[in-house]
């Protein structure tokens, strides 16, 4: 490397004094990083909470229940209470101005409403 | 983590603890809230809601819900973006964040305050806002000065008289070749004369001539070039049409005579002469057609310059009325040609593939088509019994594009009225052609952008996005909001008795960033009243600083006295193990 780069502190240096293990040591040149990024899902798996006595709190038991009030149900195009909903794109509607608009609509941008609210169709 | 810590830094002891708890000690510390109280900390990506009792975090009354900024201002981006795709580039996410921190509130309560927007009110009006995107005017088309016109006008000039000069050059040059040409012809054709007959072929061999005839015809052409192009009067046949009105009968004398009077040859002779007379009556007859029209048409614009003068803007008035209505009628019959009848409104959406190729006409015979070869595999042949089934291979067959002379009249008198009107009046612009078909969303492309075009407008959005805090449905995350949150919280308290429920709800301090909403704490006050019994105790209280407490409590957490108490060392780590973390919680009071 450059030593001006060095120098510069544009990227880490190779040897950091305050790590007891230098990052050259765990990962040798030449062979594969053993590092791999993992998922909360992964994490929390690996966590084995269901192990756990059921009373004690942890990250998956504290979560929220689904709510109990009445789901609150806006134009999906302007916010306004919607009454209405059109059967064909299954977007709610305030009002007929806003379901001429939601006819109109090419279907991306239904789907991409539909998308807000986590009701789009997912192709797997 | 610890094991990161641990091993590869050297950190001689940790402690872990949770913001929330940090910021709520904290702000204990300076008297905002009572050491009995709940903590709600609507984070960036979960918001967590902790009661605390004897200023300890009670974890088994704690919960989670998966909601908070980040979702906020993904929220507002997708609204936007989706509301103007054009400026879909000038939407990241740096700048909704901001627009989000500077103009999105919690609405006291939703539905009212959606019904002040949609009813248009005053108020409404008021908290709409806009942000006007850089925009330039486009260059004004404004009259070149006096002098720039001049000036065009003088180089105008210059490059006429240059080409007039050329073409004269040209011409002379032509002349002068034509002339030689001739003078070269004249004297083979004397030269010719004067060899004798056996010598003929021999000498037009040299020339290049195969014989006397086709040098004559060659002068007579060149000649006849040559007065062309010295601009003399095209010889006779112009001048005979002016003259036939006169000389008709003594040019045809063989017409008026009986034919059994005529030998044969003069029989012959009279039918030539009749049908020139029929070709050369005809050409006048044209000519005084198109005569007539002009003076049709002269007499026309008079009227229309009277009735322009009789009253100017009526005039004007009932010319931009005429054109806007012949333009629309030509562009629907254009939209109808490339793309079908628009029947009902979701053709627009739908307008890809075969739509797009074929026109109303060609679509109709298709459909035919393909229902006759369908029904031929059906049982039953009925076909012919009626007289209207055979109308069918009438409109099968392909010649229905009749109306297109009716299309090009009126493209003509839409091109004569807005060319009148660009005389008229300067500030108009003929309407682009619309040449395809563009779906209802691309339409405002077509006219000049306007300051407008370049607003996005937040209205609703100010108070939709933040909406989701306390409705996490609207973004379909099925569970309970911030408000209920509390009597979640509440419920799972182990022990439960009213006095106790009423002190924690009279100390709920807000922490975390999304608390900075304004509108915030009077909201959520409503929320947990209308969940907990009637006459309790309802306080809410936001944080000194809703982003920072949580690392000031815990750095004045660290710098107590007792700190090295609570924490886990690397003796611990080594002897006990990772799994001993687990159990491990720190103590909040010192």
């Amino acid at each position: 490397m450059e030593p001006e780069v060095v120098e510069a502190e544009l990227v880490l240096p190779t040897c950091l004094s305050f790590k007891k293990i230098q990052m050259h040591e765990k990962y040798p040149k030449g062979q594969s990083r053993g590092r791999q990024w993992k998922h909360l899902k992964q994490i929390l798996q690996a966590e084995n909470f269901q192990n756990g006595s059921p009373d004690e709190p942890n990250y998956i038991n504290i979560e929220s229940p689904p709510s109990m009030h009445p789901p609150m149900r806006i134009c999906d195009m302007t916010g306004f209470e919607a009454p209405y909903s059109d059967p064909r794109t299954n977007l709610r509607y305030a009002n007929t101005d806003v379901f001429k608009m939601v006819r109109s609509l090419p279907p991306e941008y239904v789907q991409r409403y539909l998308a807000l609210r986590n009701a789009a169709v997912v192709l797997k | 983590m610890a094991e990161l810590l641990f091993e590869t830094y050297g950190v001689p002891a940790i402690a872990y603890g949770v913001d929330a708890a940090f910021s709520y000690k904290y702000n204990q510390r300076h008297g905002i809230c009572h050491k009995d109280g709940f903590a709600i900390c609507p984070g960036f990506s979960t918001t967590h809601f902790i009661p605390f009792l004897d200023g300890e975090p009670v974890y088994k009354g704690c919960c989670r819900t998966n909601i908070g900024g980040y979702h906020v201002t993904d929220y507002l981006k997708q609204l936007l973006s989706l509301k103007y795709p054009y400026h879909m580039a000038r939407l990241t996410w740096e700048k909704v964040e901001d627009l989000k921190m500077e103009h999105c509130y919690v609405a006291p309560d939703y539905a009212s305050e959606a019904r002040l927007f949609q009813e248009g009110t005053k108020e409404a009006d008021d908290k709409i806002r806009s942000w006007q995107l850089p925009w330039t005017p486009p260059p004004a088309e404004e009259r070149p000065s006096e002098e720039e016109r001049a000036r065009k006008a003088a180089i105008k000039e210059r490059q006429g008289q240059r080409l007039r000069e050329m073409a004269e050059a040209k011409r002379s040059s032509r002349i002068n070749e034509l002339e030689n040409e001739l003078h070269g012809l004249e004297f083979l054709l004397q030269q010719l004369e004067q060899v004798e007959g056996d010598n003929v072929p021999s000498f037009l061999k040299t020339t290049g001539y195969v014989s006397k005839q086709e040098i004559e015809s060659s002068i007579s052409k060149v000649t006849q070039s040559l007065r062309k192009a010295k601009g003399e009067p095209k010889s006779d046949l112009a001048e005979t049409d002016e003259k036939t009105d006169s000389s008709a009968n003594e040019k045809y004398p063989l017409v008026n005579i009986p034919d059994n009077l005529l030998s044969p040859e003069q029989l012959k002779e009279k039918r030539r002469q009749l049908f020139l007379k029929t070709t050369s009556d005809g050409r006048q007859r044209a000519k005084q057609k198109r005569f007539e029209v002009e003076l049709e048409r002269e007499r026309k614009s008079q009227q229309d310059e009277e009735r322009r003068l009789e009253n100017p803007k009526l005039y004007l008035e009932q010319l931009h009325a005429k054109y806007k209505e012949i333009s629309v009628r030509v562009e629907q019959r254009k939209r109808l040609k490339t793309n079908g009848g628009h029947t009902n409104g979701n053709n627009a959406s739908g307008g890809v593939g075969r739509g797009e190729r074929l026109n109303a006409a060609q679509r109709e015979r298709m459909r035919l088509l393909t229902t006759a070869a369908f029904d031929r595999g059906k049982g039953e042949d009925t076909f012919g019994a009626k007289d209207e089934d055979w109308q069918l291979y009438k409109l099968m067959s392909k010649d229905n594009d009749d109306d297109d002379e009716g299309q090009d009249d009126e493209e003509a008198e839409m091109n004569r009225i807005s060319s009148r009107l660009q005389e008229l009046d300067p500030s108009f612009i003929p309407k682009p052609d619309l040449g395809t078909l563009q779906p209802a969303a691309d339409m405002p492309k077509f006219r000049p952008h306007t300051k407008e075009d370049y607003q996005i407008v937040l209205g609703v959005e100010r108070f939709r996005c933040p909406e989701i805090l306390f409705h996490p449905n609207l973004i379909g995350i099925d569970q309970a909001g911030l408000d209920e949150m509390a009597g979640v919280s509440i419920r799972r308290l182990p022990s439960r008795c009213e006095e106790l429920e009423n002190r924690l709800t009279s100390s709920i301090l807000m922490t975390g960033g999304s608390c900075l909403l304004p509108g915030m704490a009077e909201r959520l006050e409503a929320g947990i009243r209308m969940i907990r019994p009637c006459g309790s105790p309802i306080n809410v209280v936001r944080a000194l600083d809703p982003v920072l407490d949580a690392w000031r409590g815990a750095s004045v957490y660290a710098s107590a006295l007792h700190f090295p108490e609570q924490t886990f060392s690397r003796l611990d780590y080594y002897e006990k193990g990772e799994d001993w973390l687990r159990r491990y919680q720190l103590q909040y009071t010192l």
